[in-house]
């Protein structure tokens, strides 16, 4: 199922374990793996200077310089390229940007990065032109799972036995269900369907009564069984469990309870703005409390064939 | 050296002599060239007497030295008063004296000449408005450009961008085939949020055919995204050019104009290909002035106009807004102060100072103007193509000071700049000087302000 990954890197150590990840996906899945690297942030104006995504200082992407930063990201990479057949992009441009228009035009399986965080792109927030951040809005957009790795994931993903699948019954968390029965199919994991009922849901500040919780909580369930678990066809190691709270909270107890080697979940918005999305905040909010990989799907595209 | 081999009298025309342009990091080797640059003197008086027209050489002679538009030039107040910063001073020591020694000058005067016309004066028209007897230094100067650059004698980046309009109809190279891609890319992207949105491309004898800075489409296509929101709310009957969708022109500031001529008349092609109603330019200044204002001379229209009638953005947004194609959802008006970066060329040039207030008045609360504002509004410092010329990046600079103050004398800490560059050259401001302040251009602003009528709406999933 993984036939080609793009790994996006700031080249920065934040990325350095879901390097880790990308370099195994590769090797174990036999996969083409492209590195992109996107280094400088253009004006909105006429210039040829360009400002440097790590340093905040302003470039111009000459050849050489393109050149001295791919030679900079073969350093950093080393120790993985001895065994790997990695291609190496460099861009120009907003990362999330350039992130996107690679992985259309490649169609990727599926694109890895670390917690590419706001205070880590020194150029980013000095140019003050990234409004949200790079994650938010390569996970809104990308047709393919975006994987986020912001914890050492030790675990070879053939050998994975948990995956946890948080639903919200929205179309997107469809496709998250989907993706994440085919790869619990393909390396045999355990696949479990959770979901939290929101209890701050509809801007209610006083917690919902206990009996109308129950109802919730029944009614989730019974949407679970008859509507989700048909689409995975009776996959036999599925679990269904149903929580309540604040979802992302709810989600990464439950992660933690079944020891799960990968979070798969949908962080549709159709916000405009990622920046303003509620549901958005989420990504983030998973990603860096997760002690496991992140995947967020929220397209079909990658189990069109389950559909 | 008679000529360099990046640096020369000729116009960059093949993807290999631009390449090696790019090549030479910050033009090192061509400023070095243009040091052993010859002045082709006779060339230079000869086209002196085609193009020199009676009106230039009448400011030249009846200008009185009365002083009176050194204040209204920004770089002489930035620059505490420097008499040579005086708009009369810098054309006559420059074009002046090139036209009184009949074109014999030498390298480094003419050196001089471009270090003035291009890092002294943005070409912002200003001081034109305060000479009693109307004297455009701004006119002047952008000629001057056009001489210099017939001799070879312009900034790196010029002749760079000029090229781009010679060989890509573009000022980057973003071909056709990208274009088109990422218009389908962007109908595919934002349809998902907006059901029914399109992005249609040569569509025949559309009520609106848009049109936009190459930077949009090359780095920045959310905006050709939002631009799209934003007709498909309003329930406009638009499209796009394959070909010919490029408005801005890097040949203007380079004084190309040959280049600018090609570059507008791809534009004018495709009105007579797709038969539209009007046109809309994007959010940009000097793209508004070359495409409307200038281009239907450079291509030889005799109406002085362009093939149909163009709007600047500014134009269909307000017309939209009074029309109730777009409404403006009145919980959502900016509350905070706000106020607005009047372009040298849509607003002192264009005229559409106006169209500028009936926005604000519709979206904002507590619209501040600058002082002076409308038709008197300073350039925003980053004009001519100044934002991008790494030679004159001190000068630049230090010129961004009077925008500086007035946006701080405002008290607002928002800026709408509805121009690339001078949404640049603000940011750059903020950046040097760090006053605080935030600033953007209107299409993000409206879509987080309109009501969206029902049927729009994305189905609840
Ligand atoms: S105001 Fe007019 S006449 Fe007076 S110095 Fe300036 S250009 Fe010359
Ligand atoms: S056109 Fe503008 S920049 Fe140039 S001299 Fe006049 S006021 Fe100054
Ligand atoms: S950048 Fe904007 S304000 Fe400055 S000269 Fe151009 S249009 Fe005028």
């Amino acid at each position: 199922m993984f036939k080609k990954l793009l790994f996006a890197t700031t080249a920065s150590p934040v990325c350095d374990n879901a390097a880790k990840v990308a370099f195994d996906l590769e090797m174990k899945w036999e996969a083409k793996l492209i590195l992109l690297h996107v280094l400088g942030i253009p004006s909105r104006g006429f210039g040829l200077q360009v400002v440097d995504v790590r340093t905040g200082e302003k470039e111009q992407p000459s050849p050489d310089y393109l050149e001295w930063v791919t030679e900079e990201l073969k350093t950093t990479y080393a120790a993985f390229l001895e065994e790997s057949n990695a291609r190496i992009v460099t861009a120009i441009g907003e990362p999330y940007r350039e992130i996107l228009r690679l992985a259309r035009k490649e169609d990727v399986d599926m694109i890895l990065m670390g917690a590419h965080s706001r205070d880590e792109e020194v150029g980013a927030a000095r140019h003050r032109q990234v409004a949200g951040s790079t994650l938010r809005r390569v996970a809104k957009a990308a047709r393919c799972p975006v994987v986020i790795v912001n914890r050492p994931c030790t675990t070879c993903w053939k050998l994975f036995s948990n995956i946890v699948v948080g639903t919200d019954f929205s179309k997107a968390s469809e496709s998250a269900l989907l993706w994440g029965y085919k790869l619990a199919r393909e390396v045999g994991a355990n696949l479990h369907v959770f979901h939290a009922v929101d209890i701050t849901a509809g801007g209610l500040t006083r917690p919902a009564g206990q009996t109308d919780l129950e109802q919730r909580i029944q009614e989730a369930r019974r949407r679970i069984e008859h509507h989700l678990l048909p689409k995975i066809k009776g996959y036999e190691k599925t679990t269904v469990e149903v929580w309540e709270g604040i979802p992302y909270v709810e989600i990464l107890k439950f992660a933690r309870a079944r020891q799960a080697d990968l979070i798969v979940m949908a962080h549709h918005t159709r916000e405009v703005d990622p920046e303003e999305a509620e549901m958005g905040s989420t990504v983030e909010e998973v990603v860096l409390r997760s002690s496991c990989p992140v995947a967020s799907v929220n397209h079909p595209d990658k189990v069109a064939d389950l559909l | 050296m008679p000529e360099g081999k990046l640096c020369n009298r000729q116009p960059v025309t093949t993807l290999e002599q631009l390449q090696a342009l790019l090549a030479d990091k910050g033009g090192k080797q061509y400023y070095e060239e243009m040091n052993r640059l010859e002045v082709d003197a006779k060339a230079l008086w000869d086209t002196i007497q085609r193009t020199c027209k009676s009106r230039i050489r009448t400011w030249l002679e009846i200008c009185t030295h009365c002083g009176l538009c050194a204040e209204s030039c920004f770089y002489y107040l930035a620059n505490h008063k420097d008499p040579s910063q005086v708009p009369a001073y810098k054309i006559q020591s420059t074009l002046g004296e090139i036209i009184r020694r009949k074109g014999r000058v030498d390298n480094a005067f003419l050196q001089y000449t471009m270090d003035t016309v291009f890092a002294k004066c943005t070409c912002c028209n200003r001081c034109a408005i305060y000479c009693p007897l109307g004297i455009d230094t701004g006119v002047m100067a952008s000629y001057t450009r056009g001489l210099l650059f017939s001799q070879g004698f312009t900034p790196w980046e010029m002749k760079i961008g000029s090229g781009m309009h010679r060989i890509f109809r573009a000022q980057m190279d973003v071909t056709t085939e990208d274009w088109v891609e990422t218009c389908q890319w962007m109908a595919e992207e934002t349809s998902e949020d907006w059901p029914g949105l399109e992005i249609p491309i040569d569509k025949e004898g559309a009520d609106i055919l848009y049109t936009v800075n190459a930077r949009e489409p090359k780095h920045y296509p959310e905006d050709i995204a939002q631009a799209a929101i934003l007709f498909h709310v309003a329930g406009e009957n638009w499209t796009v050019p394959s070909e010919g969708w490029e408005e801005t022109s890097l040949a203007m500031f380079a004084g190309d104009w040959e280049g600018c001529r090609q570059q507008v008349q791809s534009v004018y092609d495709a009105m007579a290909r797709l038969r539209p109603k009007r046109m809309v330019v994007t959010e940009c200044g000097h793209a508004y002035r070359a495409t409307v204002i200038e281009g239907p001379y450079w291509a030889g229209l005799p109406t002085g106009k362009t093939p149909v009638e163009t709007l600047h953005y500014v134009e269909w947004v307000a017309e939209a807004l009074r029309t109730g194609k777009l409404k403006i959802d009145p919980r959502k008006k900016i509350k905070e102060p706000v106020t607005y970066q009047d372009s040298c060329n849509y607003i002192r040039n264009g005229g559409l100072a106006d169209a500028a207030r009936y926005i604000m008045s519709r979206i904002a609360e507590d619209f501040r103007e600058m002082g002076p504002s409308r038709e008197h509004n300073f350039c925003c410092g980053g004009g001519g193509g100044l934002n991008g010329i790494g030679r004159y990046r001190e000068q630049r600079n230090i010129g961004l000071k009077v925008k500086r103050d007035q946006i701080l004398a405002t008290g607002a800490k928002l800026v709408v700049a509805p121009c690339h560059n001078c949404w640049d050259a603000i940011r750059d401001l903020e950046e040097i000087y760090r006053i605080g302040i935030r600033w953007t251009f209107l299409k993000p602003l409206l879509i987080n302000m309109i009501e969206v009528p029902e049927h729009l709406r994305p189905r609840e999933e």
